[in-house]
């Protein structure tokens, strides 16, 4: 019972009940103790506040609030036997009773908080809302009072920012930040070593404005972070499948790259000096009409501002008078122009003569070049077929030396020929078993390389979906470290009071019970059945035997005298062991009855009859002196 | 408050004397017409010529009596007083009945005309609220900063314009109660005392 | 959290005892921290004067990726366990671990205030001034006999100092309905603030 009391008197402590700490059992209970938590339930539960929670002095008083107590518990749908008997008069297992039913029938705050989802959109808005509560406590102030528009609110105070004019847009300026000067595998030229540490800024001074520093590294990290992982996909799925090092990608990709830019290039200048030609013309053409108009061209500009300015500085100079030679001037200046621009056309074109000349002497030399090798490669042709034609001569030369001793050099050279087919043969099994060998080996290495061409592919797959796994495992850590965070912090929140541990503790210690019970119960069953069983066997011999011997000695008492006596004995016998029997059995059945009476009588006495009784009788002479007091009072008026 | 009337103003209203009560109150109709949406040259000379009269004289009693509705009217003169002003015109019972009549009827209209023609500051119209919560931005992943975002509605000399605002709870709370001093303030002792003695 | 390379590459610079000595590396964090926050520019002084034996270009690049770590962890909210686990996978030895979490932590609010800065709003009301003036007549009318509030509301802009005025005039029904909205507006935020 200990843990059903702890629970109680938990809860009667968090709605507000003063009870000492020593108290661990309801046992401990006495009748203000009792009223007080009562009182307390009922406020809670259905919010009677009416009722006062101290017991108050008078009996007919006391008795009145034990009488609504009880009143508002059967209300309340309590089905045990209850009065101001049960208050007043208490004893441990009525009150045990009641107390369980108005724990029961408490609301459950704590209880349903833990039941509510705590989903994120919950989460957020609580968050919102104490965030709120912040930034409404404490005073307002005016904006000169905050520097950079911040403010310390709540508590604990955290910063707070009203106002905005300290905010400014997100701009990024581009920051440079030495890099690899911790990595002594890669060596930095001296040059960048150098601008690293004399000239180059540190990066908070690199941005114009102070308030563009964060920006611009958050965006430096940002871009870099998605340059690599750009990398990495690129990696993943063209870089490995080429199977080169990341070197060599990345050259191969970087000359592939030039070479498209630089094919660009040269038809973007193809098309631009075919344009040209065109613009060309158009100059000629401008430029011949600027010669005749006289006007500014922008070949000449720099020319004719120069004139006209020294025109201008004459004009200061001088008088108005000047105006008349200036005519002229201006007009020999012009034919100078003429000249020069006519000479510097026949030039031209004489240039262009000879150039044209010059390109036409070079075709030729091409032409005769092109000759000269063709000859070359018919002197190699006839040199060849000269070297030929000797070795043809050689041949027949020898032949014909050979001919006038014709049968014996027949003889001889047959010989020289079977020699030769011989060692040709000898030559050709040789050559065979060198051979048969060698194949193999060809063949055997042929193979390896196959096959280790195809398990290099077989591990860059494995590679590939090692790497997409590797993927999927971080981020499936990151979810989980997340979801461990959130469940943590959740577990945090939860209220960890002694109230849900006790109720654990005690169901678990009944299950105990039970079980054990249960044990009990079935050996004393076993016991009962066994003892059941011998009883009846011995009954059943009894009655056999007792058969057997009334035949017997039936059978000779009709003869004997005696044994008729002694039939008569045994008959008397029997009905005196079966009465004996019934004595038995029944003294069995008034023990347990006495032991029935007893636990009774325990239960009574645990009732603290005695003491309420005294009680009673103290209360009872109490309101008695009331009601003479009050008679007495009455008759004095 | 009695109107003191011009000699000059007086002589152009005599002429109406002489013209019968019909002639007058079509006067007062066509004077409050001209009042309300502007003057009309052309009716002088067909009403002088149906009275017999030069163009001239109808425009003055015309102008006069424009003249008098504006200017009682600005000066919010009243009932005896008005009567009184316009008694120096020797004017017969029925005629002043009828002018005070007129007067009366539309002092309210042309009050309105006036106040519309003075000079007038950029006036509050309406205000929209909205409560916003920023929770994360570019540079700030989790941020739970409440804003309100006001929408102000101004009207200045006929023309409306909107002004988007923002404010921080707790200026909105000192705003809110600033304000709402303000408004009491007219309540106060001081200023009950003003309004009654101006 | 996601750094590139570069600033792991730094902060395990950073972290390393031969290139920045014990010594100065309390010193470096919270220069770091200072330089973020302050709004004026400090000069090299730091440079020249604390870290006078320390290689500068290491220097710099470990100066460089611890600010930007700040600025990062500051931006997603990093507690204790995010930054030291990070500091781990760079070779951070335990104190050292220890010392830019008491630090940054320290000043952690302050950056976040500082990145929540930057935003782009419309203009924020600081503050409010208001006059009655009781209007009597003007050349048009007379005995207008009607009190008006002109209203001065006060406002910030982004990146001025200066704040400016909204102004216009209102009479005591325009107030009314004013004060009514504002007081609506009020209330809900209390009520939103309860929950």
């Amino acid at each position: 019972m200990e843990e059903v009391d702890n629970i109680i008197i938990h809860s009667l402590r968090s709605i507000g009940c003063s009870i000492d700490e020593s108290v661990e059992s309801l046992h401990q209970f006495n009748t203000e103790v009792i009223v007080e938590a009562a009182v307390k339930c009922l406020r809670v539960i259905s919010g009677l506040t009416e009722l006062p929670t101290s017991l108050p002095p008078g009996m007919s008083a006391r008795f009145r609030l034990g009488t609504t107590l009880a009143q508002a518990l059967t209300d309340l749908g309590y089905r045990g036997e209850i009065g101001y008997q049960t208050f007043l008069y208490s004893n441990e297992a009525d009150i045990r009773r009641v107390f369980m039913f108005l724990v029961d029938k408490l609301p459950r705050e704590s209880g349903e908080a833990v039941e509510e989802t705590l989903g994120a959109s919950l989460l957020l808005q609580r968050a919102i809302s104490a965030e709120l509560a912040r930034r409404l406590s404490g005073p307002w102030s005016p904006p000169y009072c905050k520097t950079n528009n911040l403010v310390l609110r709540g508590k604990p105070a955290g910063l707070v920012r009203e106002g905005c004019s300290a905010s400014h847009r997100f701009l990024a300026r581009a920051v440079t930040m030495p890099t690899g000067c911790g990595d002594l595998s890669k060596k930095i030229p001296k040059e960048i070593k150098a601008y690293y540490s004399k000239d180059l800024p540190l990066v908070s001074h690199q941005p114009l404005h102070k308030h563009e520093l964060a920006p611009s590294l958050l965006e430096k990290n940002a871009q870099e972070v998605t340059s690599q992982q750009e990398w990495e996909f690129e990696w993943n799925q063209q870089g490995l499948a080429s199977r080169l090092t990341q070197q060599e990608y990345k050259a191969r990709k970087k000359q592939r790259l030039q070479k498209r830019i630089a094919d660009q290039l040269r038809q973007g200048v193809q098309r631009g000096e075919a344009a040209a030609s065109g613009t060309a013309d158009l100059m000629q053409l401008v430029n011949s009409m600027s010669d005749k108009g006289a006007a500014t061209s922008k070949t000449k500009g720099s020319r004719f501002t120069h004139t006209e300015k020294l025109q201008f500085a004459q004009d200061a100079e001088k008088a108005a008078a000047q105006i008349g030679v200036e005519g002229p001037k201006a007009e020999t200046e012009e034919e100078l122009q003429k000249k020069r621009e006519d000479e510097v056309q026949q030039l031209r074109d004489e240039l262009g003569g000879l150039t044209s000349k010059l390109e036409n002497l070079e075709l030729d030399m091409k032409k005769f070049n092109a000759n000269m090798q063709q000859m070359e490669e018919q002197i190699g042709l006839e040199k060849r077929k000269n070297k030929e034609k000797e070795e043809a001569y050689k041949v027949k030369k020898r032949t014909l030396d050979l001919l006038p001793d014709a049968e014996n050099n027949i003889v001889k050279l047959q010989s020289v020929v079977d020699s030769s087919a011989q060692r040709l043969v000898n030559l050709a099994s040789q050559w065979e078993k060198h051979r048969a060998p060698l194949i193999q080996q060809y063949r055997e290495v042929k193979e390896l390389n196959e096959n280790r061409v195809s398990e290099a592919q077989k591990k860059l797959e494995e590679i590939r979906v090692l790497r997409e796994k590797m993927k999927e495992v971080a981020d499936e850590t990151r979810a989980k470290d997340d979801l461990c965070k959130q469940l943590m912090s959740e577990y945090e929140r939860m209220t960890k009071d002694v109230n849900r541990s006790a109720y654990t503790k005690r169901i678990m210690e009944i299950v105990g019970n039970i079980k054990r019970q249960k044990e009990d119960i079935e050996k004393v069953l076993i016991d009962t059945r066994s003892i059941q069983k011998e009883i009846n066997q011995l009954t059943g011999k009894l009655d056999r035997t007792f058969t057997v011997t009334d035949e017997v000695i039936f059978r000779d008492a009709k003869k004997d005298e005696g044994v008729r006596k002694a039939y008569k004995y045994l008959a008397a016998l029997n009905e005196n062991c079966n009465l004996l029997i019934k004595t038995v059995e029944e003294t069995g059945g008034i023990l347990r009855e006495i032991r029935d009476l007893e636990d009774q009588l325990e239960n009574e006495s645990h009732k603290k009859t005695t003491a309420n009784l005294e009680k009673i009788q103290s209360d009872f002479n109490e309101m008695k002196k009331e009601n003479s007091t009050l008679i007495a009072k009455l008759k004095g008026k | 408050m009695l109107l003191m009337l011009e000699d000059e103003h007086k002589e152009h209203l005599a002429f109406l004397t002489s013209v019968g009560l019909d002639v007058v109150q079509e006067f007062c109709k066509i004077s409050l017409g001209f009042i309300k949406k502007g003057s009309n040259p052309k009716m002088y000379q067909a009403a002088a010529s149906k009275l017999g009269v030069d163009a001239e004289t109808v425009m003055h009693g015309v102008e006069g009596l424009m003249y008098l509705f504006t200017e009682s009217s600005k000066l919010m003169v009243n009932e005896i007083d008005f009567q009184d002003s316009i008694m120096t015109l020797g004017f017969p019972e029925d005629l002043k009945g009828l002018l005070l009549q007129q007067y009366l009827e539309n002092r309210k209209e042309i009050r309105c005309i006036l106040s519309e023609m003075s000079m007038d500051l950029p006036q509050y119209h309406n205000l929209e609220w909205r409560f916003d919560v920023k929770l994360a931005s570019r540079s700030l992943k989790h941020q739970i900063d409440p804003t309100i975002l006001l929408k102000l509605h101004i009207a200045d000399s006929g023309e409306r314009h909107t002004q988007v605002l923002q404010t921080d709870p707790s200026n909105l709370v000192h705003m809110t109660n600033v304000l709402d001093k303000a408004l009491q303030e007219m309540k106060s002792q001081h200023c009950r005392r003003i309004v009654r003695n101006i | 959290m996601e750094l590139s390379t570069e600033v792991t590459d730094g902060l395990q610079l950073s972290g390393d005892s031969a290139h920045i000595p014990d010594s100065v590396f309390g010193a470096l964090v919270e220069s770091v921290c200072d330089d973020l926050l302050n709004r004026e520019n400090g000069g090299e002084l730091q440079i020249a004067d604390k870290f006078g034996s320390v290689d500068k270009a290491s220097l710099k690049e470990a100066y460089a990726a611890l600010m930007t770590f700040s600025l990062e962890c500051a931006k997603n909210n990093a507690d204790s366990s995010n930054i030291s686990s990070v500091l781990e996978d760079c070779k951070f030895t335990t104190e050292r671990i220890k010392t830019f979490t008491n630090i940054f932590l320290e000043k952690k609010s302050h950056i976040q205030a500082l990145l929540g800065s930057v935003s782009h709003n419309p203009p924020h009301i600081v503050d409010v001034d208001w006059r009655l003036d009781y209007y009597i007549k003007n050349n048009h009318v007379d005995k207008v006999n009607q009190p008006t509030y002109l209203i001065t509301l006060k406002t910030e802009e982004c990146g001025q100092q200066d704040t400016k005025d909204v102004q216009f005039a209102c009479t005591m029904e325009q107030l009314q309905d004013l004060v009514g909205k504002l007081k609506d507006a009020t209330k809900s935020l209390e009520k939103a603030s309860q929950m």
